[in-house]
C-alpha cells in the first residue's frame, strides 16, 4: 500500500521483496523482529497494559532483544534483557546497552541457556515493578498476529501465494503468515526451515551451530498443525546459500536466511508452476567477522564441504551432521501425533517441558 | 464552494431543475475494521454495485424554504438535499421527487441511492458537479451510515460512518457475474437497528490481508482473487450476522467452481461471484441458480458488474 505518513519504525520493519526464481519471491528482512515487537507495544499500549515509561522485560539476547531496544529508546521505556553468558557476545550486549537497555547475562553452568533461571530472574523483576510489561515473544498472540502485515505484503506483489517457506524458532513469522495466507489460499503448503538437534520438530536436544534458528524449548507459538513439510538445514549449507544470496543477487543476509532461501529455492524447482514465497529474518552484518569472513570458515572442521543439491528425505526423525539437509513430511499434524510414528528409541526426551517461555 | 451560488443567481438558477441517478449495490465484497496510514482503526466496506437497480431523483427549486419529498417516508434523501443547499451556500429549497427501483431492506442499499441520487439531483439543478468524495461526506451525514455508491463502480474502501476513504484502489472492479439470492427467508433487515460487530483481534489483522487482495485484485482485474476476498469476509461475517445455509451455499459455489461467495454484510443478500469471461457460464449460472432454488432460497437473479455490455 502507498501510505503518506511517516514511520521510520513500520518503514524498518518493512522487508524488502526480491525475485530470486521466476517463481520465487522472498521478503529480506533488515530486522524481522520489528514487526512483533512494534505490534506487541502498540496493543499493551493501546489496552493500557503498557504505561507510559513502563519499565519492559525479556528473556532474549537475540534481534527481538534489539528491536524492542530500538522501540523502547524512541518511546521512552525503560528496558531490561534477561539472557544467558553463553548465549551473547560481548559486541551485541554493548549495542544494546548503548541504545539504553539494561543487559543482565546469567551464569550458563549447564550450557544450555539456563531458561529457568531467566524466568526466575525476570519475575524477580516483574514483582517489584508493578507497571512492569513482559513482551513474551514466545507465547503472546501478538508475536503471530503481527504478521498479517506480511501476508498483506505478499499478496500485494504476488497475488496467489501456493507455497511459503520459513524458519521457525518462536514461531511468530511463519505460523502467522501461514494461518493468515490460509485464510484466503486453504491449499497453502507450508515448508518449516528448522537446524538439527533443535527440538521443536521433534530431534533430541544438543549443540545447534546455526544461531537463531530453532529451539532447545518449545514456545506456544509454534503451531506445528500448520506445516505440511519439515526441513533440517545444517550449518554448512546454511552459510554457503547465504554466499551465494550475495553473490548471485546481491542480497547480504544472515546463515539463517541462507537456510531459508536453500530450501525454497529446491521447494520453486520441484514445484515450477507454484508460486513460492520465502521469509529471510536477518541481514549479514553480525556474521560478518565468521560467515563471511574466509579465515573463521577455515577453522570449520571439513569446510568447504559439497553443497547438498537436495534434501534427503529421512522417515525417522534424527540428528544430522552439519554438513547434511534433512526433510520429513510432516502433514499438518500436530507433535504429539508426529511422535506416536517415531519409535521408541528415537523419541526425544526433552519435549512439551517447557510452558511459557 | 463559496460563490458558487452568487455566480449563479438570477431567474434562470430559479427555474433550474436537475436530475441525478445512483446505482444499487448488492451488499459488500468486504467490510470490517481497517488501520489508517497512522494505525487508527476504522470501520470500513468495499461495496459490490449492481447498476441493473437504480434509484432517480429529480430536484425543482423553489424560493420556498421548504424541501419537500415524494414519496414523503424518503426522510433521510430530503435530509441530504437540505444538507446539499447548505453545503453549496444556497437558500430557499425545492421540490425532490424520486423514483426507485431497488427493494428495501435486504442490502442493496436503496435509502443510499436515494440518499445520493438526491444530492447529485441537487447539485445538477445549482449547475455543479461535486466530488464523488464530497457526494460520500454528504451522504453519511444525511443517514448516518452509507455506502460507497458515491463512487459508483471505483473500487474504494470507504468508512462508512466517517465518509472518508481509507484507501482508493485506483481502478474499477473486474467484470463479474453475480448470481444473488436472499438469505433467512427474504425477510428483510432493518440496518440501523443491528448493533456493530465487535471483531477480535485476529479478525482485524485477517481484515488487513482481504484489504491487500481486494488491491491486487482490482490492479489485475482478478475475479478470483476479489472472490476469495468476499469468501473470507463473509466467513467472518457468518460470526456476527449468521445466515442460514451459509455451509451448503459455500459448498454450491465449491462445486459450481464460482470465484466466491459474497454476502450482504447488515443485510439479507448472498451472492456467487463468477468470472463474466469464464467458458460456459450461461449454463453454469443457470444450473446453480436450480442448486440454490432448491435448496430453499428466494429470488435467485443474475447481475452483471461491470459487464460493459457484454452479452455473456
Amino acid at each position: 500500500m502507498v501510505t503518506l505518513a511517516i514511520d521510520y519504525f513500520r518503514d524498518l520493519e518493512t522487508p524488502r521483496l526480491a525475485r530470486l526464481a521466476p517463481n520465487l519471491v522472498a521478503a529480506a528482512f533488515p530486522l524481522m523482529k520489528l514487526m512483533p515487537a512494534r505490534y506487541i507495544l502498540d496493543r499493551a499500549a493501546s489496552n493500557g497494559e503498557l504505561k507510559a515509561a513502563s519499565h519492559i522485560v525479556e528473556t532474549t539476547s537475540g534481534t527481538f532483544g534489539m528491536a524492542v531496544a530500538l522501540l523502547a529508546a524512541a518511546r521512552g521505556y525503560r528496558l531490561t534483557l534477561v539472557t544467558a553468558s553463553t548465549l551473547i557476545d560481548a559486541k551485541y550486549k554493548a549495542r544494546l546497552e548503548r541504545i539504553g537497555a539494561t543487559v543482565i547475562s546469567l551464569d550458563d553452568p549447564r550450557g544450555d541457556g539456563n531458561q529457568p533461571g531467566r524466568l526466575e530472574r525476570l519475575q524477580e523483576i516483574l514483582a517489584t515493578e508493578p507497571d512492569g510489561f513482559w513482551t513474551r515473544q514466545y507465547d503472546s498472540p501478538g508475536n503471530w498476529l503481527a504478521y498479517a502485515r506480511l501476508a498483506e505484503l505478499f499478496i500485494r506483489a504476488l497475488g496467489k501465494v501456493d507455497c511459503l517457506v520459513g524458519c521457525i524458532g518462536t514461531g511468530g513469522s511463519l505460523c502467522g503468515t501461514a494461518s493468515f495466507l490460509r485464510t484466503v489460499f486453504p491449499h497453502l503448503t507450508v515448508f518449516a526451515v528448522d537446524t538439527h538437534c533443535s527440538i521443536l520438530f521433534g530431534q533430541p536436544v544438543g549443540k545447534r551451530m546455526l544461531r537463531g534458528l530453532g529451539n532447545s524449548v518449545l514456545p506456544k507459538n509454534v503451531r506445528h498443525e500448520l506445516v505440511d513439510e519439515i526441513h533440517w538445514v545444517g550449518a554448512y549449507p546454511a552459510y554457503m546459500s547465504a554466499h551465494r544470496l550475495l553473490r548471485e543477487h546481491g542480497i547480504f543476509m544472515g546463515p539463517t536466511s541462507g537456510a531459508a532461501a536453500l530450501v525454497a529455492r529446491w521447494v520453486a524447482k520441484t514445484l515450477p508452476d507454484a508460486q513460492v514465497a520465502v521469509i529471510m529474518p536477518d541481514e549479514g552484518h553480525r556474521h560478518a567477522e565468521t560467515v563471511y569472513n574466509d579465515d573463521w570458515l577455515a577453522t570449520l572442521p571439513g569446510w568447504p564441504c559439497k553443497e547438498p543439491p537436495e534434501p534427503r528425505t529421512l522417515t525417522t526423525i534424527a540428528p544430522a551432521a552439519e554438513t547434511q539437509w534433512t526433510r520429513f513430511l510432516w502433514l499438518r499434524r500436530s507433535l504429539d501425533d508426529v511422535l506416536k510414528t517415531q519409535t521408541a528409541s528415537a523419541v526425544p526426551s526433552a519435549i512439551g517441558a517447557v510452558e511459557n517461555l | 464552494m463559496a460563490g458558487a451560488g452568487d455566480l449563479m443567481s438570477g431567474e434562470t438558477l430559479r427555474s433550474s431543475i436537475g436530475t441525478g441517478a445512483a446505482i444499487a449495490h448488492h451488499g459488500e465484497l468486504i467490510q470490517g475494521v481497517f488501520k489508517d496510514d497512522g494505525g487508527r482503526l476504522h470501520r470500513g466496506l468495499v461495496t459490490l454495485p449492481i447498476a441493473g437497480l437504480r434509484s432517480e431523483a429529480t430536484f425543482a427549486r423553489s424560493d420556498d424554504d421548504a424541501v419537500i419529498i415524494h414519496p414523503d417516508h424518503k426522510i433521510k434523501a430530503s435530509a441530504a438535499a437540505r444538507l446539499t443547499l447548505d453545503f453549496l451556500n444556497v437558500t430557499g429549497g425545492g421540490v425532490l421527487t424520486l423514483q426507485s427501483s431497488i427493494p428495501v431492506g435486504h442490502g442493496y442499499g436503496s435509502s443510499t441511492a436515494d440518499v445520493v441520487a438526491s444530492i447529485r439531483a441537487v447539485a445538477a439543478a445549482l449547475k455543479v458537479q461535486l466530488r464523488p468524495s464530497t457526494i460520500g461526506r454528504l451522504a453519511v451525514a444525511a443517514e448516518r451510515a452509507s455506502d460507497a455508491i458515491a463512487f459508483d463502480e471505483h473500487a474504494v474502501l470507504f468508512a462508512q460512518r466517517e465518509g472518508t476513504v481509507i484507501e482508493n484502489f485506483g481502478g474499477s472492479l473486474p467484470p463479474l457475474l453475480l448470481v444473488g439470492f436472499k438469505a433467512n427467508g427474504g425477510v428483510p433487515v432493518d440496518t440501523l437497528q443491528l448493533p456493530p460487530a465487535r471483531y477480535d483481534s485476529a479478525e482485524i489483522q485477517e481484515f488487513g490481508v482481504l484489504r491487500a487482495l481486494v488491491a491486487r485484485a482490482v490492479y489485475l482485474q482478478d475475479p478470483n482473487l476479489l472472490g476469495r476476498a468476499a469468501s473470507a469476509s463473509a466467513l467472518i461475517s457468518q460470526r456476527h450476522l449468521p445466515k442460514q445455509g451459509f455451509d451448503e451455499i459455500a459448498e454450491i459455489a465449491r462445486r459450481a467452481g464460482a470465484c466466491g461467495v459474497q454476502v450482504a454484510h447488515s443485510g439479507s443478500l448472498f451472492g456467487l461471484i463468477f468470472d463474466l469471461f469464464a467458458s460456459n457460464l450461461k449454463r453454469r449460472a443457470a444450473l446453480v441458480a436450480q442448486q440454490i432454488r432448491r435448496a430453499g432460497f428466494k429470488e435467485v437473479e443474475v447481475h452483471p458488474v461491470n459487464a460493459e455490455g457484454w452479452a455473456w
